[in-house]
Order: structure tokens, then sequence, then C-alpha cells
């Protein structure tokens, strides 16, 4: 991707970020499709890594959300997982933020917003399925009636603080890098790089974390409800 | 716009403190329970995390207006 067709991009509004974004979804997409078009009850070396590393995954969200809910949300919660972990591994590659087309989008505010916004709404649909209609919204009024505004201010801060968490972060690390890198150019940024390797691991973590225990939230019933199993 | 400097540095400088010290606290508990029960560890790790991402964000507030103070420079 040359510079002046990036630039040519920009004027219509698509930033290095959204291109980046692009090539991740598009490269996840090859490789589940790859991974999945040819299953075989003995599996071969490549079947292997896949099948071990999505069963990790899978016994740990387990492990939070409980058999049912992580049987029906599991793939939501582990999209956005692998999907923050590359976006977030994008910003430790040589050139990243210079070339062009090639940036972390998890830096832009757009892109963590509208993960929080879908995780957010989502939440709500769990609910609303767990608990067959709107006797979810009941949770509002619990335990005391009065606690009703705290409790919508709760649920509105939400996808604030989880996209602003994941943004800060990243956009944060970044420029300390930057920064680091202008002060003294060999040596200290690579001990910032390292510790940016964890932190995009641990940020990941965090957000689906949260979206897990969201879910569980929602999709939990009280005590004395009827249990409406449904896989 | 040497005191919107100022505020930048403040803010983001004041917000550290309070998560600083709280996840100073919290990773102390969690390491002597790991220590104590050391098959309790990945559960332990999992909730350890989770509460550095609710304290964090408080300092990422912080770093959010310094941000945009600094734009303002």
């Amino acid at each position: 991707m040359t510079k002046s067709m990036m630039a040519s991009l920009n004027q219509y509004g698509i930033t290095d970020g959204m291109v980046t974004s692009l090539v991740i979804t598009i490269l996840l997409t090859i490789l589940a499709i790859v991974a999945g078009r040819k299953m075989q009850t003995v599996p071969g070396r490549f079947q292997n890594v896949m099948e071990l590393s999505i069963g990790k995954l899978y016994d740990f969200f387990e492990g939070i959300m409980g058999k049912t809910l992580c049987r029906q949300y599991f793939p939501i919660v582990a999209t956005l997982f692998i999907y923050i972990l590359l976006c977030n591994y994008v910003g430790l590659l040589p050139g990243s933020g210079v070339l062009p087309g090639v940036k972390a989008p998890t830096s832009s505010l757009n892109c963590t917003a509208a993960m929080a916004i879908f995780v957010f709404f989502m939440t709500t649909i769990v609910g609303l399925r767990a608990h067959r209609g709107p006797s979810y919204f009941k949770h509002l009024f619990k335990p005391f009636a009065f606690l009703f505004p705290l409790m919508l201010i709760e649920m509105f801060v939400r996808p604030l603080s989880l996209s602003m968490r994941l943004y800060g972060n990243v956009f944060g690390e970044e420029t300390v890098t930057e920064q680091f890198f202008e002060m003294v150019p060999i040596g200290l940024p690579v001990i910032m790089q390292l510790l940016s390797v964890l932190m995009g691991l641990v940020q990941a973590l965090v957000f689906s974390l949260l979206t897990a225990i969201y879910f569980t939230e929602a999709g939990e019933l009280e005590e004395g409800e009827e249990l409406t199993e449904h896989a | 716009m040497g005191l919107v400097a100022l505020g930048a540095a403040l803010a983001i400088g004041l917000a550290a403190i309070g998560p600083g010290i709280g996840q100073g606290i919290a990773a102390s508990k969690a390491l002597e329970g790991m220590a104590r029960q050391p098959e309790a560890a990945g559960i332990l790790r999992t909730n350890m995390i989770l509460a550095f991402a609710f304290m964090e964000s408080l300092s990422i507030y912080g770093l959010v207006i310094a941000f945009l103070l600094f734009a303002k420079i």
C-alpha cells in the first residue's frame, strides 16, 4: 500500500486503523475456514494446534460463565478476545504508525467504542433471552427500588469504561513508546515493547473477561425463578 | 497555556497515585493467598487481573483527560 493511495483513502474517511482491522478480519476468516474445512477424528498437526488453543480458551471461559451460557456465547467472547489480541499486537510491528495502512486499530476510540456498544446491546439481548421477556429489566429495581437511578447509571457507564480502558491503555502505551524512542533511540524502547507484549494480552483478556461477566450477570436467573434452560 | 500543561501533568499524575496504592495492596494480598494455597492460584490470578482492570480504569480516565488537555497546548 503506497502513501498516496492511503492519503486518497483518508480523504473518504478510511483511516489506517480501518485498513489494518480489515486485513486482520480477512486473515482470521481465512484461518478459520482452512482450520475447519477438513476436520478429522484423528487430528493432524495443524488441527491439533487449533483445537488445543480453542479448547484452552473454552475451559477458561467455562469456569467463568458456567456450562450453559458458555455453550451459547463462547463464539462471541472468544472472537472478541482473538480480534483484540491481534489488534493490540499490530502496534508492535516495526513501522506501525509510520507505514501507511499499518496502525493498531484499538489505539483509536472509534474501534473500541464500536465493540463496547456491541457488548452493551448484546448484554441486553442475553438477558432478554435468558429471562424470556422483559422481566429481565426487573434487575434494575433490585435489591431496592430507590437504587434505580444508580443501577441505570451503572448500566450506561459500562460501555464507556470498557471502551476508554482499552483505548487509553493501547494509545497511552504507544505514545509512551514513541516518546521513549525520541529520547533514547536504543535500548529503552525495547523494554517498553516487551512490556506491551504483556499489556496487549492482559487488555484483550480483560475486555473479553468483562464481556463474559456481563453476559453471566444478565443470563443468570434469580432464585425462585423458573429455570428455563435452552441450548 | 502554561496552566493547561500543568493541568495535563497533574491529571495523569494524581490519577496514578490512587490506583498505584490500590493495585499494590491487591497484588500483595493475592500473592499471599497464592503462596498459602497454590491450588487456588488459577482462580486468584483471574480475579486479581479483573480487579486490576477496574482500578486501572480510574487511572485511564486521568490519562484521557491529560491527552485532551495535551491537544489544547
